[in-house]
Order: C-alpha cells, then structure tokens, then sequence
C-alpha cells in the first residue's frame, strides 16, 4: 500500500505509532496519579478541617468525597456505605471511562484545590504565559546557540579560545542559580530591572499598551535566564558535532573540489542539526510543562507552578488536564521533527522504511 | 577564511537585545509604572502572604475561597465581633458583646450596619449563616449548630436588635467555642443568598457560584477586579461603619492589592523594595532588612507576639512511646534553645515547660511554680537519668553518636521517626535539632521528612511515631482551651488507623488501662466555668496533668501571623510602642482598624 508515495507511507506509518503512545500515555496520565499513597480529600481536610472536631470533620469529607466523586451514590444523591458505615470509594474503572468521556467533550472537569474552578479554565490562564515565554527563549537559544557553535567549530581560533569557555560555563550554570544571580545583581542591587511578577504590581492584564510595555519590561530577566544557558549548551553541542563533521571525507572532499566555504558551512550546518534537532523536540514537547524553576525564582505567572502544587495536592483532574497536554505537546513536537528529519536526512526515511 | 561580518548578525542581535534590557537601566523597577493602572502608589496599600495560587471564588459559602473572604478576615464580610488577639477583648465589629454567661451570649447588632445594596444587616442575615448547617450539612458553619441551639431575637430600648445565643446545653456544651464564631463566622445578606438557594434548590450547587462581580459586602472594602496575578479591593465611601465605628473618617487606602507569588522569598524582596506596605509570609532574619524600611511588632528578639506552638505530637499507643518516662526523657533531651535560634531566627521567646503560654492573654493560667516543679527543661543529664531508671540502656559507637537503644527486656528499642512535610524548610530545621538533641541523650530518632501529602493523610489515622503540628494555630477567644484540647482530648477517642480531628497521637484511651478521667473532665468542665480563680484552678491542674504525662512535645514559640510591615509608604503601623491595635495585618480581626490609623509618609 502506499507503495508509490513514500514520503505519505512514512508519515502515516509514524502517525500510528505516535496514536497509539498517546492512547497508552493518556491511560498512565489517568492511573499514575491514583496509585499513589495519599488521597486529595485527605490533603484538602488538612486545611478545611483545622479546628473541627473529629465528626465535624468526617462529615466534611464525605461531603468533599461525594462532590469530587470519588464515592459511589445512589439517584438520590446519598452516599452509599458499606456494613461498617463506610462510604463506599467508586471504582477506578468508572472514574476512568467518565474521564476519557469527559476528554471527548473537552471538559477536564473541575480541579479540587481550586474549587469550582474548572480545569481548561486554569490551562487557558496559564498557557499563554508558559509559550510567551518558553518558546521564543527555546527558539532563540537554539538558533543563536547553534550558530555560534557552528562558527566556533569552524572558524577555531581567536573567536573559539574565547567563545568554549564561556559557553561552557554558561551551559555549567544551574539555571535556578543563574536566576537567583540575575535577580541580585539587576534587581536587588541596582535596580535596574523589576525581580519579579509578569507585569507591574498595579496593573491589570488587558489589550493595552502600558500592559504590554510592563509586560515586556517584566519579560527581560526570566528570558535571560533561560536564553543565555540554553544557548550555552547548543552552541558547546553543535561545536563538537561540528569539529566531527570537518574531519569527514564529504568535508574534505568539498574543499578540495574548491567549494565556497558559505556552502561547505551549510553542509556541515546541515549534517551536524540532526540531534540538536532532537533536543529542540524535546525541548519544545517539554515547554508546555512550564518552566517551574524560572516561574518560581521570578513569580512569573504560568503552567508550572498549577502542576506542581496539582501534583502535591493530588488534583487528580488537574493532573489529568496538564499530564494530557504536556503529553500532547511532547508528542506533537517529536512527530513534527520526526517528519522533518525524514525530510532532512533521507537515510532515516529509507532506514525507516526498510530502504530500498 | 571567513570574514568577521559572518557571524556579526547573531551577535549583534544579541547585543540589540541587551541594549533594550539596559536603557532602562536608571529608572528604579516599577516607578514608571505607577501611574500607568490608575492605582497611585500612595493611595494603594500592598498586603500579602495571604492568597497562594489562582483565586478560585470569592463565595462566602464555600470552604476555602479566595483572600479576602477566607480564613477570618472581615474587610469585605464581617463578623459580628472583632477580637484584639492583644488583650484577648472583643471589640464591637456588626454587633456588641452586651454579656456572657454559661448559658448564653448576647450581642447587640448595630442598627448602622448596612449592605452595600443599603440593606440593614439583621437577625435575618445572622441567622441565615448560623442556622444553614440545619438545611444543609456540607456548610462550611454546618458545625455551629452543635454549640448554638437557638439564636434568640428581641429588642433593645433604643430598637436595636438583641441577639442570644443559647449555649447548645445538650449537644456540645461549650460557650468558649461559641465565642469563638462569633469572631470567626461572617455573617452574609441573606437577601441575596436566599433567592439563589431557591433557585438552584441545593447548597452545592450555590457553592460553585464564583461571587466575584460586585458582590454584596458590609465590610469598608469590595473586590474591584482580580486575576492569577493579584486581587485588588477598593474602598467603599459609602462604608456604615465610617460614622458608626470610626467617628466619620475614611479608611486611608483608597485601594488594597494583594500580589499573588510564588515564593516567601518573593514576597520578601518586595517587601524590601517597598512594593509591598506588609506581609504575613516567614521571613528569616528580619533585622537585616531594618534600612529597607521593614518593621515588625517589638524591634528587637523576638520580633513578634508568640501566638502558636509548634509541637512534636507523640504516638502513645505505640512502643516505647507508650511509656510515660520515655516521653519525659524526650522532653528534657531537646535543646530549646537551639530551636529558637537556630530553626526559627530568634522568634520566639525561651519557651516553658507545659502547653499554655507564660505571656500574654493566657498568662493568667501560666503558674510558674508548677513548671518548676512538674515541667521538663533542657538537661541532658536528667533525660540519660529517666532512661536509665525505665531500664533502657543506649549504646553509643566509638564516635560517640548513638548505635542503638535496649529496653529492660533487653530487647532492641526501634528506630522512631518524626514525620514532618518535605520542603517546609522552618520546620525541617525545628525538627533536625530536636532529634539531634535527643539523639545525644541516647534516644534512637530519625527524622522521616514525607510528601505533604502523606503527612495529611497519617494525622488523623494516627500512622506515625512522632509528627510535628501546631495544635490550634490560632489566636482565639478560647485559647489556651483549644490547644490543650487538641492535645489531649479523648472524646472522641477511635483507635489507629480511624479518624481522629484531634489528639490525633491517641493519647489517654478512655477504655484503656491508667485513664485517667481527670484530663477529659476538665476539659468539658473549663468552658463552662465563669468564676476566674476556679478557672485558673483548672488550667493549673490540666497543665501538671500535661506535663506529667507529655502526650507532646512543644518546641517554641511562634507568632499567629507574621506581622511584617513596610514604612516607606504608610506609617502609623500598630508597634509594640503604638499598641493601638493587635499584631495582626490589617484585615483580620481588630487589627482591621489599622485601616483607618494608616497615614501617607511624607
């Protein structure tokens, strides 16, 4: 089948694989969460049941189990209890198939910590701030570190002696801590730049100028955070690929064909891209996830910081909504360079495909 | 070779990128802004510490909505008193305290009062809050109704009206609690919730109403609009309580922000650069940001006025905990000392043997003379005494720290752990000193740091050996009742691995072997009591009662809230040498009048 149109049979042939991770992905997202220990109900009463007594405070749980229904109820509404008086839990079978139900719809269904939000609300709020900020810093990183790394390799001398060393350090750096640095010396010590928050303390999220202007003048140190290292190790990456493609015979082959040397540095540009073209798969998959550290060390508003506390709260349908998009994102992301490293390397098409 | 302009444009573009970040460089962050949101910086008054994560709702009927209509804070809804957590007195608030008794309390509601529709607040609304447990048992006040047993409505002389809380006689029997609410409990328009009962028919589905479009408030201040960023409130002009409470003034603040970070640590450096006027947030060392402006209650140790206690609760149904003298070996193996200065940056004064405070408004029911006598203080020798008289005997290696304990079977002691949260790192620190204490006096515990969420869960199932708490955290009419009940209290005894909301360490089983019914009895019997000397009769036997047997381990001191304040833009802040109001930020309790105290630095 499909025989005559390999390009399409490669495509399709990997868009069944991908369908198939994401089928078993959403079904771990789903139980993963619920083996654990701990129970959301019981988190939740931690703080809505400080200065109960003790049957104030059951009556409070069953109230919460019942409304996130995680016990089993009858058409009237009333818990169902076993012989010893216990609510009895619903199963995690029924929750499952009201969960993918509920996916089909688009409603995640509401989150427990924060009550009666609903979860795609939450998502919606966030997810603009997590790709404002992650893919342009990804993006750029990538690109400027991937040149500069590629020039390094190349051109040697003066420019790489100065240029390794700081990219190695750059990449060295925990960003949390290069975070903590940038705060310091630009907000804390000088001033120059404000240490935190997306936009001023005053104002008000909106299509308006003096927004955007805040924003953007909030935007300069959580880029530099992450831009400057991330850029670091592309460049420390493409470099070694690149000083290995210049001993290569197709290298050596171009120069002495006496090839311009722009063209010989797209050669190498080319052949060298391949992994780091998986890193910005993984990269670009993994940025819906947030940038947890930069949002905490900047109180920069995001997707992070709602997943991590979903996950210390056991928010099993705000797990599910984010572990559901983190999912669909990795997966995009990887199916697209997937794609384009077919395109860009026809050995991976072929090998692929069993090659002929 | 290739030429230098070849790589010039990415550098260059780099280059353009920091020279937007740097020409900016001579404005101070945030100044150019000020003007820009219509909240002038010297009319808006930043609190924080009190909202964590996107604000869910602001309805005053479901269990944890947003700042400000959460926890006890009365500047959109009010209570019917305010209490000073100073000098333990109700201060009138929607109502007046006219009289106490063991059978009821009386509060005069003041005809003033008004909704912002210009409705009158009355019994009504009162009794709308209090009686909805009796319609609806998932109501947050749904537990009211086993202390309050009917609100009784008549009229003053002057036509205001008097409310009577009758003492729930058969059900709890506890007029402390009662007095309790009556700070804690926000009374809501009846006028508008009652319509919306009828029409959605159930309270759950009321409680998803988000309530945060002009809603309907008594208080000075209404929610002008929010986002996952911060919550903004602004005055009410038109506030009854401005003639009523404050002899015709405005509050001073024409707007109150509340910031929403993510970290202490970010509102600590707000704190520090005056974006914030003040925060209730720990912040270690406070002393160090003096030159910023940050003041706090007393200017030197300890900085804030002690409110909570944080306190190892021991497990007694378990071995060797079961043992009363291996508690008390516990208590005087711990180096107190080292936790005030070391976990909890000095704030908190030297602690005292038992469970009630030696200061403030429970300094009455402090004797000293008992804690002498029947406390455990640090010494590490009488802890090794207590072991060695029990029959235990510690093994140490040859480096000195502890290998293993024997009891006087002989038989190996095992390893106990203290389960604490992962991550709260003051309370990490209060932990690792105490069991590095009792670790030199030969008593085998680990620290067992746990996901938050385990932690939760172990507590009322009693599923662990040691684990830190602070028993009824806060600041209340019933204080020190509350925490010693949280302690102590079997009434509702359930063995391991049922739920308990209190004395979660199982301490004292009423069917068990040495009851000793004196703690249970005089936990019932105190609220009750009206005479002051038997009162503090009481409060001294249960305290000896404590001490004696040592169901716990209180570590320090710690204050309700930390009351952190900046002066940079308003001053006038309540201070240990201005004690016009408690040391509570101005939106909880009496510490609300600060509002009106607050004046515009110059």
């Amino acid at each position: 089948m499909l025989k005559q149109y390999p390009t399409a049979r490669y495509i399709l042939h990997r868009g069944g694989w991908y369908f198939l991770t994401f089928l078993v992905a959403v079904t771990i997202n789903f139980f993963l969460p619920r083996l654990g220990a701990s129970n959301p109900v019981d988190i939740i009463m931690g703080k809505a049941g400080s200065g109960l007594d003790t049957e104030a405070a059951r009556e409070k749980e069953e109230s919460y189990l019942k409304e996130f229904g995680l016990v089993q109820v009858d058409a009237t509404g009333t818990i169902l209890r076993g012989p010893d008086g216990k609510p009895l839990k619903s199963s995690n079978v029924s929750q499952f198939f009201n969960y993918v139900k509920m996916c089909f719809q688009g409603d995640f269904g509401t989150s427990f910590q924060k009550y009666p939000k609903k979860v795609t609300t939450i998502i919606a709020e966030a997810v603009p701030w997590t790709l404002a900020l992650q893919l342009p810093t990804i993006m750029f990183g990538w690109i400027v570190g991937n040149v500069l790394g590629a020039l390094a390799a190349y051109r040697r001398g003066v420019f790489d002696r100065v240029f390794f060393p700081l990219a190695l350090l750059l990449s060295a750096v925990p960003f949390f801590a290069f975070g903590m640095l940038l705060v310091y010396v630009c907000a804390i010590k000088n001033g120059w730049l404000p240490a935190m928050g997306g936009y001023a303390g005053d104002l008000v999220p909106g299509f308006n100028f003096d927004f955007f202007k805040s924003a953007g003048y909030h935007y300069i140190l959580p880029f530099f955070s992450i831009f400057l290292i991330l850029a670091g190790g592309q460049a420390i990456g493409m470099r070694s690929m690149g000083i290995y493609e210049l001993g290569t015979d197709y290298i050596k082959y171009a120069k002495w064909l006496g090839i311009k040397e722009n063209k010989i540095l797209l050669y190498l540009f080319r052949n060298a891209m391949l992994p780091q073209l998986t890193g910005l798969a993984l990269s670009l998959g993994g940025m819906i996830g947030g940038a947890l550290i930069t949002e905490m060390i900047f109180s920069y508003p995001g997707l992070g910081m709602a997943i991590l506390s979903a996950i210390q709260g056991q928010d099993y349908p705000m797990i599910q909504g984010c572990t559901l998009l983190v999912t669909i994102s990795v997966l995009i992301a990887n199916f697209t360079v997937d794609i384009l490293i077919g395109f860009l390397d026809p050995r991976v098409k072929a090998g692929q495909m069993g090659g002929n | 070779m290739m030429g230098m302009n070849k790589f010039g444009i990415p550098l260059a573009m780099m280059g353009l990128l920091f020279i937007t970040g740097c020409n900016k460089e001579n404005k101070p962050a945030g100044q150019e802004e000020t003007k820009a949101g219509g909240f002038a910086r010297s009319k808006t008054l930043y609190l924080g510490g009190s909202q964590w994560g996107d604000p869910n709702s602001f309805n005053p009927l479901t269990d944890w909505p947003a700042w400000p209509v959460n926890d006890k804070f009365n500047i959109m809804f009010e209570t019917l008193l305010a209490y000073n957590t100073l000098t333990g007195k109700f201060e009138p608030l929607l109502g007046t305290l006219e009289s106490q008794s063991a059978d009821s309390v009386v509060v005069v509601l003041n005809p003033a009062a008004k909704w912002s529709d210009g409705q009158p607040v009355t019994s009504a609304d009162v009794k709308f809050v209090y009686e909805l447990g009796k319609r609806f048992k998932g109501a947050a006040t749904a537990y009211a109704i086993d202390f309050v047993s009917d609100i009784k409505v008549s009229a003053t002389a002057d036509k205001a009206e008097r409310l009577t809380f009758m003492v729930n006689k058969k059900g709890r029997n506890n007029p402390l609690v009662v007095l309790d609410f009556l700070q804690a409990i926000r009374i809501l328009p009846a006028h508008i919730f009652e319509p919306k009962l009828a029409q959605l028919k159930d309270l759950a589905e009321v409680q998803k109403l988000k309530c945060d479009s002009n809603p309907v408030v008594s208080g000075p201040y209404n929610l002008e609009t929010y986002s996952n960023e911060k919550i903004i409130l602004k005055r009410r002009d038109d506030y009854w309580g401005n003639a009523a409470l404050h002899g015709g003034k405005l509050a001073g603040p024409q707007f109150i922000i509340h910031p929403i970070y993510k970290s202490n640590d970010a509102f600590a450096i707000a704190l520090a650069q005056n974006d914030l006027d003040a925060t209730q947030t720990y912040i270690p060392r406070i002393w160090m940001k003096k030159n910023a402006g940050v003041m706090t209650w007393y200017d030197k140790e300890p900085y804030f006025v002690p409110g909570a206690v944080p306190t190892l609760l021991i497990n007694s149904t378990r071995y060797p905990l079961s043992d009363k003298a291996f508690r008390r070996a516990m208590a005087f193996a711990i180096d107190y000392k080292s936790i005030k200065d070391l976990a909890v940056s000095g704030y908190s004064p030297d602690i005292k043997p038992g469970a009630i405070m030696p200061f403030g408004i429970e300094a009455g029911f402090y004797n000293d003379e008992d804690a002498q006598k029947y406390g455990a203080a640090f010494n590490v020798e009488s802890a090794k005494k207590i072991l060695a008289d029990a029959g235990y005997k510690s093994v140490f290696k040859a480096d000195g720290t502890l290998d293993k304990m024997i009891d006087g079977k002989g038989k190996p002691v095992p390893t106990l752990f203290v389960k604490s949260p992962a991550g709260w790192s003051d309370w990490e620190a209060i932990v690792t000193l105490a069991v590095k204490g009792m670790r030199a006096a030969g008593i085998d515990v680990r620290e067992g740091f746990v996901d938050a969420g385990l932690y939760w869960q172990s507590q009322p199932v009693g599923d662990f050996d040691l684990e830190m708490i602070k028993p009824a955290a806060s600041v209340t009419p019933s204080q020190p009742w509350s925490r010693l009940a949280a302690l102590m209290s079997s009434r509702t005894w359930a063995p391991p691995g049922e739920k308990m909301n209190e004395n979660q360490g199982r301490f004292n089983n009423p069917k068990g072997k040495g009851y000793i019914k004196a703690v249970d009895s005089l936990l019932s019997v105190i609220p009750t009591l009206t005479d002051k000397a038997a009162l503090t009769q009481a409060y001294r036997q249960l305290n000896i009662l404590f001490m004696q047997e040592q169901p716990a381990l209180p570590l320090c001191y710690l204050p309700e809230q930390f009351y952190q304040v900046n002066t940079k833009t308003w001053t006038n802040w309540a201070s240990e040498a201005n004690p016009y109001a408690p040391p509570n930020l101005p939106w909880a309790g009496a510490a609300t009048k600060m509002l009106w105290e607050l004046k515009p630095a110059k």
